[in-house]
Formats: C-alpha cells, sequence, structure tokens
C-alpha cells in the first residue's frame, strides 16, 4: 500500500508537468472583466460624488474648495477593487482597468485627482440624485461636501450653501492618535 | 602527493556540496509541478548569508563557537576519507572511529548551538536532534565496522571499500538495505527532518541563527549530506575502478547523485514522522544493523 | 420531533409569565422573549429539546428603554428552524445568568459582551478578557453608542493578559502570536509534559478591529457585503450571503430565482477551492509539500475561472442586498463545465495516491481525538463535527439559496479523528461538483438583481445560518434607521470550533499540534473580525540593533 502510494505520487506530476509561470518576466493579460485599477474618465464625469458615497472602503474624496470648483480624489492605496464605483456611475465616466501590478512606493502613483468645474443651481447648489430611487442604493450626496484630501479622509461634512468656515475647518482634521 | 588528494577532497566537497543540494531541490520541485529555484540557488543563498551582519543573539562564546566546531568537524571528515579510492596522507593517522567521532562533533555542535541560544523551540529540537543522534550512530559505526570486521582493521581505506576485496555477502546486502532505510534520517530529509521540523518548531536547533553563523550550519549540513552520500557510494557500490584519478571521481560523484535522486524522491513524498514514531524506526533498523554485524563476524 | 409550535407550547407551559411572547415572523424562526432573571433555565429548557447553540447577540437599547439587550440563538437541525431567545437587563445593573456552565460553546459569546458591552454573567467559569487589548481601559465598552467608532484610548505600559496556571510538572510553550503554523496572529500557550500536550489556554482576536462597530455606525446596508466578504479571505461569498441574507429576511425581501442560483454555484466554488486548499495545508502542516503543491495546483484552475467569471481571483464582489452583481453567461457556463470535470479527475488522481498512504495514516489517525459527546457539547461544526459522526450540514437542514432544489449526499464519518475530516474534505469536494453541475443544469432565466424597497423597515431581528466550507456561518442582523443596521453580529464556523481545540490537543503529541489546529481550518480574522478601519494606531519608536538584541535576549527568558 505504501509503496503504491509513493509511486502514484510521484507519477502524479506527469501529467500536468510544470504549471507554474515565470511570471514578472512573461507577463500575464488579466481577463476581459477583470476589476482592477479604476480609471476616472474626466470628460464624462459630471461630479456628482455617487462614487465617492457608495466606496465602501471610503477611498475616494469629494472636497468643495469654492462654489465652482469640486476637487474629487481616489486614493488607490486604500482601494479594494471591487467595483462598486464603476457600477454606480450614471455617467459610464469610471472604467475597471487591467491593471494589477499596482505595488509602490510612493501613494501618489495611485492617487488619482480631478478637478471639475461645476454650475451652481439656483435652487439648492448642487442636487444629484441617483437613477434608482430606493434608501438602499441613493446616494444622499446633495449640496457642498468637505473632505481632507491631505489626511486622505472622508469626514462627510456637507452644507446645503457652500460654507468657507467648513471649509476651513476640515482642512485642520487630524486623525485620531493614541496619546 | 598524498597530501594533495586531502586537499583536493575538501575543494570537492566544498564546492559540489551546495550543487547537489540545487539538484535536490529543482528535483523536489518538479516533484511538486514547479520550475523551482535554479541549481545554483544554494551558492546565492550562502553568499548572501555571508554576507550578512553577525547577530550574536544568545551573548554567548559557545553561541559563536558551534557552526565554526561543525562545520571544522565535517572538513576534518571529508579530509581523512579516500575519496575516489585514494588513500591520502591524513587517512594514515585515522580509522574508522576517528570518523565516527568527528561526525559526532559535528551532530553535537548543533546540540551546543541550540542549547547555547536559550530558546524554548531550539530546545525541543535539540532534545530531537539528541534522540535522533543517538539512534542513528549506531548505524553509520555498524556500516564502518561491518568493513573493518571482514579486514581484521579499522583502517578506512579497507574498512570502506571491504566489497571490492571480499565481494557482496549477506551481511553487506543486510547493511545496504538497513542503510538506505536510515539514509533520511542521516541526511535530515523527509520523513526524519523531524529536528529541525519547520512547521512545529521553527527549524529548531537553528531558530536563533543568522547571517554567517547559519550560513556555516548550512554548508555543515550539505556536506554531511554529501558525506553519507559517498559513504553509500564507496562502501556499497565501490565497482568501476579505472585507476585514473579524474575517471574515478567522476564515477563516485555521478553515483553519488544518484543518491541525491533517491533522497529527493523519498524526500518529497512523505510526510514528517513524530519523534516516538522514528524511534520505533530507528530502533529496528539498530537491530537489523546489529545482526548484519554478527553475520559477518560468522563470515557470512 | 420538535416543531416550532411545540417548542413554543412547551416553553410557555414551562415558564407561565417568564415568557413575555413568542412571535414567527418567518415560518422557520421562532422568536421567545423571557425575563432576564429566567434566562439560565429557560436555555437549559431549550438545550434539553436537542438544540444546538449556535451564538448570542448583544446590543445597546439605552436610548430607548436604558437596557442592554441580549439574545442567544439556537439550532434545531431536525425540525429545521431556529429559535431566537431574547432578554435584557438595565443598564445600570446589566448582570444576567450565565448558560456557560450548560453550554459550553457559550463561553466566549458571554465574555465577548462582557468586554464589548459591560455584561456581568453570573456562575460564569473564566470570565477573563477575551476580545478587547490587554491595554483596553476600564469601563470603555466599545459596542456601547455613546463610544465612537474610530476612539483611541492611551496606550497602557506593561499590561500583559495572565495566561492560566500551568498544571504541575509541565513545561509552557509558547505558539504565537507569529509562528509558522497559525497563519494568522494569535497565541496559544501549551503545556506539555516531555512532548504530551496536557493543556492551553489561548489568546486571540489579536487582529479584531471592530467590523461590526465599523458597519454599525459608518456604512450602509449595499456597502457592508463589500466588508463582510473582506471578514475572510477564503470564505468572502459566505459572509456577504449570509450577511444579505439576513437582511432580506428582516425585511420580507424576495430575490429572484436566478440569483439565488448564483449565489449557491459561488458558494460552492468556494467550498471547492477552499477544500483543496485546505487539503494543501493539512499536507504542508505534516511536511508532506507535494500534496500541497499538487493540491493547490489543481485549485489554481478554479481561482482563474472566478477571475473571468467576477473579476478577481478572491473577494468576489458578487453578492448584494438583493441579488448578485454579475451573471453567468452561456460561454461561462461550458468553461465552467469543462473545469469542473478537470477538476474531478484531478482530485480523484491525488485521492487515490494518499488514501493508502500509511505515512499519512499515522500521522492523521488517532490524532485530535474527541468523542461524538463531545462534538455535540461542544457545539461544533461543519467538516470538524461531520468527521466525528454528527449528521449536521446547513445546506440539507436549513435550506438556503437555491439548496433546496439540489439532491446532493452529506458525508459523515464516525473516525473522530484528523483523518476523518481529511475525507470528509475529500468527499464533499465531489459533492460541491455535483451541485454546481446540477445548478447550471436547473437555473431560470431571468432578472439577478432586486431593487430594494424605498426604505427597509427598522427593528426587525433576523438570523440566518450559511454553510462555510469550514461549518456553519451565522449572521444576526437587526435593521436599523439611517440607512444601516442596528446591529450586526457575524459568526464564523472558528468561533466554536476553536473552543472545542482544547480537548483534541489534550494528550496529543506536541508535534501534532499543527496538524490538529489546521484540522479545523482556523481562520482566526474570521472570528476576530478584521478589516482595514482606518485608525492610525500606535507611535512607533526606533529601537537600534543594540537594544533590539538585548530586548530580544531580555525577553526570551
Amino acid at each position: 500500500m505504501w509503496l503504491t502510494s509513493k509511486i502514484k505520487q510521484v507519477l502524479m506530476v506527469l501529467k500536468p508537468g510544470v504549471v507554474t509561470l515565470n511570471y514578472p518576466f512573461v507577463p500575464r493579460p488579466a481577463p476581459e472583466d477583470f476589476r482592477g485599477a479604476p480609471y476616472w474618465d474626466h470628460t464624462k464625469c459630471v461630479g456628482c460624488g455617487g462614487c465617492a458615497n457608495h466606496c465602501p472602503a471610503r477611498t475616494i474624496m469629494v472636497r468643495d474648495i469654492c462654489q465652482e470648483i469640486r476637487v474629487m480624489m481616489y486614493d488607490g492605496s486604500r482601494c479594494t477593487y471591487c467595483g462598486r464605483c464603476a457600477d454606480v456611475c450614471p455617467e459610464d465616466a469610471i472604467t475597471m482597468t487591467k491593471n494589477y501590478e499596482l505595488a509602490t512606493g510612493d501613494k501618489n502613483d495611485i492617487t488619482e485627482t480631478m478637478e471639475l468645474f461645476m454650475l451652481t443651481c439656483q435652487r439648492c447648489g448642487r442636487c444629484y440624485e441617483m437613477e434608482t430611487g430606493n434608501a438602499v442604493d441613493r446616494m444622499d450626496l446633495k449640496g457642498y461636501r468637505y473632505d481632507n484630501l491631505e489626511a486622505r479622509t472622508v469626514i462627510r461634512k456637507t452644507s446645503d450653501q457652500f460654507d468657507l468656515k467648513l471649509l476651513q475647518e476640515t482642512a485642520q482634521f487630524k486623525r485620531p492618535e493614541k496619546i | 602527493m598524498d597530501i594533495a588528494y586531502s586537499l583536493i577532497n575538501v575543494m570537492v566537497f566544498i564546492l559540489c556540496a551546495p550543487l547537489f543540494d540545487g539538484i535536490m531541490r529543482k528535483i523536489t520541485a518538479r516533484v511538486q509541478s514547479r520550475q523551482g529555484p535554479p541549481v545554483v540557488q544554494p551558492y546565492y543563498d550562502l553568499l548572501k548569508l555571508l554576507g550578512k551582519n553577525t547577530v550574536n543573539s544568545a551573548d554567548n562564546w559557545s553561541f559563536k563557537l558551534a557552526p565554526l566546531a561543525a562545520f571544522a568537524s565535517i572538513i576534518a571528515v571529508v579530509f581523512v576519507i579516500p575519496f575516489a579510492f585514494r588513500q591520502n596522507f591524513a587517512g594514515r593517522y585515522a580509522d574508522i572511529i576517528t570518523v565516527v567521532y568527528l561526525l559526532t562533533l559535528g551532530g553535537v555542535s548543533v546540540l551546543l548551538g541550540a542549547l547555547a541560544s536559550k530558546n524554548t523551540f531550539a530546545m525541543i529540537g535539540a532534545s530531537r536532534e539528541m534522540v535522533t543522534m543517538i539512534m542513528v550512530e549506531p548505524v553509520l559505526a555498524m556500516t564502518l565496522i561491518l568493513g573493518a570486521v571482514k579486514y581484521k582493521s579499522l583502517a578506512l581505506q579497507s574498512a570502506m571499500y571491504s566489497v571490492t576485496g571480499f565481494g557482496y555477502s549477506v551481511s553487506i546486502v543486510a547493511m545496504m538495505a538497513v542503510y538506505l532505510l536510515a539514509l533520511q534520517a542521516f541526511v535530515g530529509k523527509q520523513p526524519f527532518d523531524i529536528s529541525e521540523a519547520e512547521i512545529e518548531i521553527l527549524e529548531g536547533p537553528f531558530i536563533e541563527y543568522s547571517g554567517p553563523n547559519y550560513a556555516l550550519f548550512k554548508y555543515y549540513m550539505m556536506m554531511k549530506q554529501m558525506f553519507y552520500a559517498f559513504l553509500f557510494v564507496a562502501v556499497f557500490l565501490p565497482f568501476a575502478e579505472t585507476g585514473y584519478y579524474a575517471a574515478d571521481m567522476a564515477i563516485q560523484l555521478a553515483e553519488m547523485l544518484l543518491v541525491f535522486v533517491v533522497i529527493a524522491l523519498i524526500g518529497s513524498t512523505n510526510p514528517r514522522l513524530r519523534i516516538d514514531q522514528a524511534v520505533k524506526y530507528y530502533a529496528v533498523l539498530i537491530i537489523i544493523s546489529i545482526c548484519a554485524v554478527g553475520l559477518s563476524v560468522r563470515g557470512f | 420531533m420538535n416543531t416550532i409550535e411545540s417548542v413554543a407550547q412547551t416553553l410557555k407551559s414551562k415558564f407561565g409569565d417568564a415568557v413575555k411572547g413568542t412571535e414567527t415572523p418567518d415560518a422557520n424562526r421562532l422568536m421567545v422573549d423571557v425575563d432576564g432573571a429566567k434566562l439560565t433555565e429557560v436555555s437549559r429548557e431549550i438545550m434539553s429539546l436537542g438544540a444546538r447553540y449556535m451564538v448570542s447577540i448583544g446590543y445597546d437599547n439605552i436610548d430607548r428603554d436604558s437596557t442592554l439587550r441580549l439574545i442567544h440563538t439556537y439550532a434545531f437541525d431536525k425540525g429545521k428552524f431556529a429559535v431566537i431567545l431574547r432578554t435584557g437587563a438595565p443598564v445600570d445593573n446589566p448582570v444576567l445568568g450565565s448558560i456557560t456552565p450548560d453550554t459550553p460553546s457559550a463561553g466566549w459569546s458571554e465574555r465577548e459582551y462582557m468586554d464589548l458591552l459591560g455584561f456581568k454573567f453570573e456562575g460564569h467559569p473564566k470570565p477573563k478578557k477575551l476580545i478587547t487589548a490587554d491595554d483596553w481601559p476600564d469601563g470603555i465598552y466599545p459596542l456601547r453608542k455613546e463610544v465612537p467608532y474610530n476612539l483611541v484610548p492611551p496606550a497602557a505600559e506593561d499590561v500583559a493578559y495572565q495566561l492560566d496556571e500551568a498544571p504541575a510538572g509541565t513545561t509552557t510553550i509558547p505558539i504565537g502570536p507569529f509562528h509558522s503554523s497559525l497563519h494568522e496572529p494569535c497565541h496559544w500557550a501549551l503545556y506539555v509534559d516531555g512532548e504530551t500536550i496536557k493543556g492551553c489556554d489561548y489568546r486571540g482576536f489579536m487582529t479584531h478591529r471592530g467590523i461590526e462597530k465599523l458597519c454599525q455606525t459608518q456604512l450602509s446596508y449595499n456597502e457592508i457585503p463589500f466588508v463582510a466578504e473582506r471578514i475572510c479571505g477564503i470564505c468572502g461569498s459566505v459572509h456577504a450571503c449570509a450577511y444579505s441574507q439576513a437582511v432580506e429576511m428582516a425585511v420580507g425581501m424576495k430575490i429572484p430565482r436566478r440569483a439565488e442560483f448564483i449565489r449557491t454555484i459561488m458558494l460552492e466554488i468556494e467550498r471547492l477551492h477552499s477544500h483543496l486548499l485546505w487539503l494543501g495545508v493539512a499536507g504542508h502542516l505534516i511536511g508532506f509539500d507535494t500534496v500541497f503543491m499538487q493540491a493547490w495546483r489543481v485549485r489554481e484552475q478554479i481561482m482563474w475561472f472566478c477571475e473571468k467569471l467576477t473579476g478577481n481571483r478572491k473577494t468576489y464582489g458578487m453578492i448584494i442586498i438583493g441579488g448578485v452583481r454579475r451573471d453567468i453567461t452561456p460561454e461561462l457556463r461550458s468553461e465552467m463545465e469543462k473545469i469542473l470535470s478537470n477538476v474531478e479527475g484531478e482530485t480523484m488522481t491525488i485521492q487515490k495516491s494518499i488514501i493508502g498512504d500509511t505515512a499519512i495514516h499515522r500521522r492523521t489517525k488517532n490524532v485530535g481525538c474527541i468523542t461524538k459527546e463531545e462534538t455535540i457539547k461542544w457545539s461544533l461544526v461543519g467538516p470538524v463535527a461531520r468527521a466525528r459522526g454528527v449528521d449536521i450540514d446547513v445546506r440539507r437542514d436549513h435550506p438556503y439559496a437555491a439548496y433546496d432544489e439540489v439532491k446532493f449526499d452529506v458525508p459523515v464519518v464516525d473516525s473522530c479523528d484528523v483523518w476523518g475530516t481529511v475525507l470528509v474534505r475529500v468527499l464533499e469536494i465531489y459533492e460541491s461538483i455535483k451541485i454546481i453541475r446540477q445548478c447550471l443544469e436547473k437555473m431560470p432565466q431571468g432578472e439577478i438583481l432586486l431593487e430594494a424597497p424605498e426604505a427597509l423597515p427598522a427593528m426587525k431581528h433576523a438570523v440566518t445560518m450559511v454553510e462555510a466550507p469550514r461549518g456553519e456561518s451565522t449572521h444576526y442582523v437587526i435593521t436599523g434607521e439611517e440607512n444601516r443596521p442596528e446591529r450586526w453580529r457575524v459568526r464564523a464556523p472558528t468561533y466554536p470550533n476553536l473552543q472545542g481545540v482544547p480537548a483534541m490537543l489534550l494528550n496529543n503529541q506536541f508535534a501534532d499540534f499543527p496538524i490538529i489546529l489546521g484540522s479545523i481550518d482556523p481562520c482566526f480574522s474570521c472570528t476576530d473580525r478584521v478589516a482595514v478601519v482606518d485608525v492610525k494606531s500606535g507611535s512607533r519608536n526606533m529601537v537600534g540593533k543594540r537594544e533590539l538584541e538585548e530586548l530580544s535576549r531580555k525577553y526570551k527568558k
């Protein structure tokens, strides 16, 4: 029994042969529909911020630095590549690329920042609502929002009218630290 | 001229030991459907380790001394052995008892290093190593004594190459079987890598070692493997003696390569045994090897 | 046999007024509200009816009626239903009777709420710290609502967990927090006599980052499946599925049938690759790396298929509330069938080469033995229980997704040792393949995602069980306001199984520790409920080489 098992174990390899790849030297392309690094198309983006509101890892920050300019920042260092942002984007401005070789020593290599020129709605400032009208999926990102881009933190301070005081306050934001 | 043989022995062993290890790793990789590291990887490993800082984590001299002692003892063994059928200068002053003692000294150095490092896992490793040593050393001694009994002399050359003079007898064949069964324990490969057991006790005796100290231990292990492969080839397969030094050496190295292939195949198809199971196994081997020596005394 | 009605009747007649009310929001769930004073008796009665204890859930209800609430859940596997026992205690005197003396597997759950909510349990045999860090200050209970999710209390020096007293004549071997047989940080202190294990103590939850608190305070309903998936690297879909099902059950949502079939397929794919992974790891743990490599080679094609189907090798992100995100196209279906027959054949080859190997038998037979009675006592689940002759499987006993429509066997072995768990897992691989094939065949056409209703009603309770590769995962959801759950409790299969490990280790050899622990396929991060939470912790001290050497010498003694 023992010997036959040993022979079988050695012979087991014959059919598959060597299967490990010479990977970093021979690239292995990702399949279609792969969820790699997300890419924002700034020509399509309307700045609704739906992606920011749906990102489970909170990697997408929105900061209104004045009434007309909205800065959106994607911080790839925390991204889990779930592809939720691409799902919810009403303009299909976000695509999940096939790029997966993202290891880097510099956070900025995988950070994407967009400055969007926004028009002001006469009634409410910003009034995007997402197509899906249910509570579970609604993005509820109305008005102006002030996340901190230096600390890369979603603070979720919002206001109906542009608020300079909030903007300054949020610039001071520090993450909690151990004393 | 004799001294040249000794020096060449040491050179060949130092140069080839990592290569054989690399070949074993490659074979293991193939059995596991992997490409495996390049054959020269053990050289890279050793060079890299030798280039690192020395960390004396135990802060005592025996911790530093142990790897040197282990490496020195295996070099001494290699210095005296009649590699490629050539008796050498040092071999005249050494006999089989010297070889057994020197090999034991290597094992004791590992124990010394382990105990000096005061690590819990090293202690467990040391106790396992000790048990293994006590149980396996007799098989080694019996192998050499067998030849000594035939020639009625403790001289190395005659004891090792007894088959050339007396041919294969019942006792030699029995001893050969025992040696093959103990081979994995001699070289510390699966199923008998119990004292290192990476998953349980994290390389046991060597856990506190790093850098050049660890490199010396690694080298010691590789050379020890090569010595045991050589011993098998010398004692049990001493045919095809051509009379030309280079040819003899090439033939013995080729035979040793075969032994390494066997070691790699057995090693890659067996799980590690527990120490209590291994001890029972060794006990059987010791009894058979003593029987074999007994038979040779009776002339079989 | 017990039915929901009979259990409700028995409890009402035995305890009269102590049972404040019962309801059956779902055909298979019985909720019982009891008086806190009678909790232990009621629990004992339920257990004596043949229930299996699952998990306890505690939550903060202070702003509604100034009580802390506690829920015990039980499964009746023969009767195919679950009982939810709800009670509470006032916040100024949160004392309840401990059910641990009767039900040892409740020990951790109760210790958890001592740490997280400030409950006190009378009669608990081991009321030690379980979850919070050694230097976590007393009096801060992280699951209470007044405590913010990103609170970082001051660190303290020189506080250490006090391990249990070692039995006389033994030495202590520390395993962990980092050890090559543990794949994640946790600490075991093994008390050995020579090489024989005479006892142990466990200190885990080293990767506890408060994922439940995070989801209850920060995320919204449909973000949680993605976080839930990251509770575990291996059985991600299980957690996402269990959570989504719990929410759907709580609010009475019925998802499209095709989505249920796709969920079933995802869960079975996960079981397939998880069992192959385990087989490899088990080989590695006994020092047999060829099994390790070969099993993982077979597994790799499943991973590559998943990459095509879901967009990633792991953390599929397929399951959200209301259905699934991606459909299985006809091309993917035919490819899947091909891969299934490959995997089946190659697993068969591996099985044949190891099933008769006496070298493997020596390391696995009669190792890590516990009896069937003890298995039931400790409420062990999954392959660990099935290898000890306990015939439970959530897929058959409490069917969910599309499991009611497929036929499969539940392999049960009664060898009571590690070898049994190897057998059960290998046999389950074939059952999984069978299930996926049936699913592909029977899958109806149609929608895969249902739009959720406008607003989910608050304060609805639901508990769901999902059979993960390692055993039963239980999720408890209480729906809340603000588009997120009020309470979400995850109990991974390792949670009960790990509590049974000390019994398995007793009187075994130290060398068998890795494979015994490995036989339950422990997932410490599931148990600890890890998540990457954005909390910057700890100041960093630079330690020089010299100091490091001295430190390591100092601590080695």
